[in-house]
């Protein structure tokens, strides 16, 4: 089986900040890196490959300068990986970037299997995997867990919040995974070092897809006007005794100042 | 003459975005659309829809729209967009909303804006500009979008139902072409109702992973019972632990209460977006860096185990009550 990981080089939000008076988002010092949601994806792909046979081949949009951040990815069972270089690409539109992405998946040729992340842990749109489904006119077996593979199809549960369908695909495919899908590995040392020596891909998302410029455009239907962070205002009053009785009362008369309680 | 669309197979979601689509009429909007896949709805299902703002209720009957297939439903949302001929849809981003939204909009060649939190619309131009969260709600992005239709999910609890008693539906029966499912849906799950609305609860006590053990929940069940409120939840204490059905964040529930108490909760900006909206936020919590009380008006750095018990000692020695 030839298994396509789609990972996504991301900001970790955790680290961007708001400045509290311009409300500006400062990106200095967050570092973009494989996101967590593909440590799952990685993870998913690779026990498809292990337990069924397959190989498994990274695909990522992201500047070719990023590529020692996939060292870890590499290492964690994918048997190359393949760099759509962008810096721009899909910033503001998932349309851009499944188009990207399904152009990339159609020149590996002959993929059985697209796994992606729900969502990425920066842009969170959750746009890119059925995008990507529709223009391969693939099937989606989203949010799966409990995946298996068994007479040429893939079974898994559908984790929808309200509940859990369990549905049955042919292949080819695209599957997204959630984080509770499964528990990444740790790569071990020598994974670590096989690593070094996989063949990375540089692919020009113009010369060597065939898409243009006016096609890419065409694609782009979100215009970003402005961006702003959201600045949240509160007290931030901590108690700190060490007497818990002294503290519960401190709080009760903090709520009842606040006005969402009432005493008798 | 304008026309907005609302679809969400969640009927909570379908009346938050029904009361932000009429009143988003003031934007020049004649028309609030919306629709029901699958078996025929009650007349008093259809009745309650034009209560909450429905104009016009598009019906699709069909075998395959039964109950929930990503392939079907996004067939019938594509072929509801193409005769409704909406100048924007508001999808409900749940998990099916997300899948077939982004799948319609692909089919279709339209523009999608994701988590939009508002919206505007020039009715001269049918221009419209969505206000939507980004960074998982760090922030928010301002987009025109340059498709007509407009296309834009929105999260649960973002906008507020609003009762219209007097507004009567239209009801429109029609039929869309439905290809044959590739995907083959073996079994549904449904979680049981646990009849709770935690939206409407005064007062939430939010359980992060700090919370150790399932019997812990007797204590904390007995400190939201004093202050009438309900117990919640981050992501992983439901989806890992499975203590409640739903969880509170980005992904989950975003409610607004007088009070949220939360216990063991370290403050992800993915989990604080689902109690953002709180007037009163406090954090308990034994780690004095925790992210949790930057984002809280009061903080208690200490052990819950230690606090719980002191702190709902003192609600009843001093008769402190919510309502």
């Amino acid at each position: 089986m030839k298994i396509v990981a789609c990972i996504k080089y991301s900001h970790d939000v955790s680290e961007i900040k708001v400045d509290p008076t311009t409300k500006e988002l400062r990106f200095a010092g967050v570092p973009q890196r494989v996101g967590n949601i593909d440590q799952n994806v990685l993870e998913a792909a690779a026990v498809v490959a292990e337990q069924y046979g397959g190989t498994v081949h990274g695909l990522t949009l992201a500047p070719h300068s990023a590529r020692e951040a996939f060292r870890e990815a590499l290492a964690m069972g994918l048997a190359d990986l393949t760099i759509v270089d962008s810096e721009q690409l899909g910033a503001d539109d998932p349309a851009v970037t499944a188009a990207v992405l399904s152009a990339a998946i159609a020149k590996l040729g002959d993929v059985d299997l697209v796994v992606c992340g729900e969502t990425s842990d920066d842009g969170v749109s959750y746009q890119v995997p059925p995008r990507v489904a529709e223009r391969l006119q693939w099937p989606l077996l989203s949010y799966a867990r409990n995946i298996v593979y068994a007479e040429g199809q893939l079974t898994a549960d559908r984790d929808l919040d309200s509940g859990m369908q369990k549905a049955r695909t042919p292949l080819p495919a695209v599957m997204t995974v959630t984080q509770e899908t499964n528990t990444p590995r740790r790569p071990t040392l020598m994974d670590a070092l096989k690593a070094k020596k996989k063949p990375v891909t540089i692919w020009q998302p113009l010369e060597d897809l065939g898409l243009s410029a006016e096609q890419i455009e065409a694609r782009d239907k979100l215009e970003c006007l402005s961006e702003e962070g959201i600045v949240v205002h509160r007290k931030q009053q901590v108690f700190t005794d060490s007497d818990m009785d002294v503290v519960a009362n401190q709080l009760i008369d903090a709520l009842l100042a606040a006005g969402v309680v009432k005493e008798h | 003459m304008a026309k907005i669309l609302v679809y969400s197979e969640e009927m909570g979601v379908l009346e938050e975005l029904l009361g932000k689509a009429n009143a988003a009429k003031s934007q020049g909007f004649d028309e609030v659309l919306t629709a029901v896949f699958g078996s025929p709805p009650s007349t008093e299902q259809l009745a309650e829809m034009g209560t909450w703002g429905a104009d016009l209720i598009y019906t699709i009957q069909d075998p395959a729209l039964e109950s929930y297939h990503p392939e079907t439903y996004t067939d019938a949302l594509t072929g509801l967009i193409l005769e409704a001929k909406p100048d924007l849809v508001l999808i409900g981003a749940t998990k099916r909303g997300l899948e077939i939204s982004g799948r319609a909009a692909e089919r279709l060649g339209l523009g999608l804006a994701s988590w939009c939190m508002d919206f505007s619309f020039d009715s001269q131009t049918n221009d419209v500009t969505a206000e939507c969260m980004i960074y998982t709600g760090l922030g928010k992005k301002t987009y025109r979008i340059h498709s007509h239709p407009a296309l834009a999910t929105v999260a649960p609890g973002t906008f507020r139902p609003q009762a219209q008693p007097d507004n009567q539906a239209k009801v429109v029966d029609i039929t869309v072409p439905i290809s044959e499912p590739v995907l083959q849906v073996l079994e549904n799950n449904e979680k049981a109702e646990t009849g709770r609305r935690l939206q409407d609860a005064p007062v939430v006590v939010d359980v992060g992973q700090g919370v150790r053990e399932r019997s812990d929940l007797a204590m904390v069940e007995e400190l939201a019972q004093l202050l009438d409120g309900q117990v919640a939840c981050s992501r992983p204490v439901s989806s890992e632990r499975d203590w409640f059905p739903e969880w509170l964040g980005l992904s989950g529930l975003k409610l607004a209460p007088d009070l949220c108490i939360t216990l063991g909760i370290s403050g992800s900006i993915q989990h604080v977006i689902g109690i953002r909206d709180s007037e009163v936020i406090v954090a308990v919590n034994n780690d004095e860096g925790a992210g949790i009380f930057a984002q809280a008006d009061y903080g208690v750095a200490a052990d819950l185990y230690d606090f719980v018990p002191a702190f709902m000692n003192a609600l009843k020695t001093r008769g402190i009550y919510k309502n």
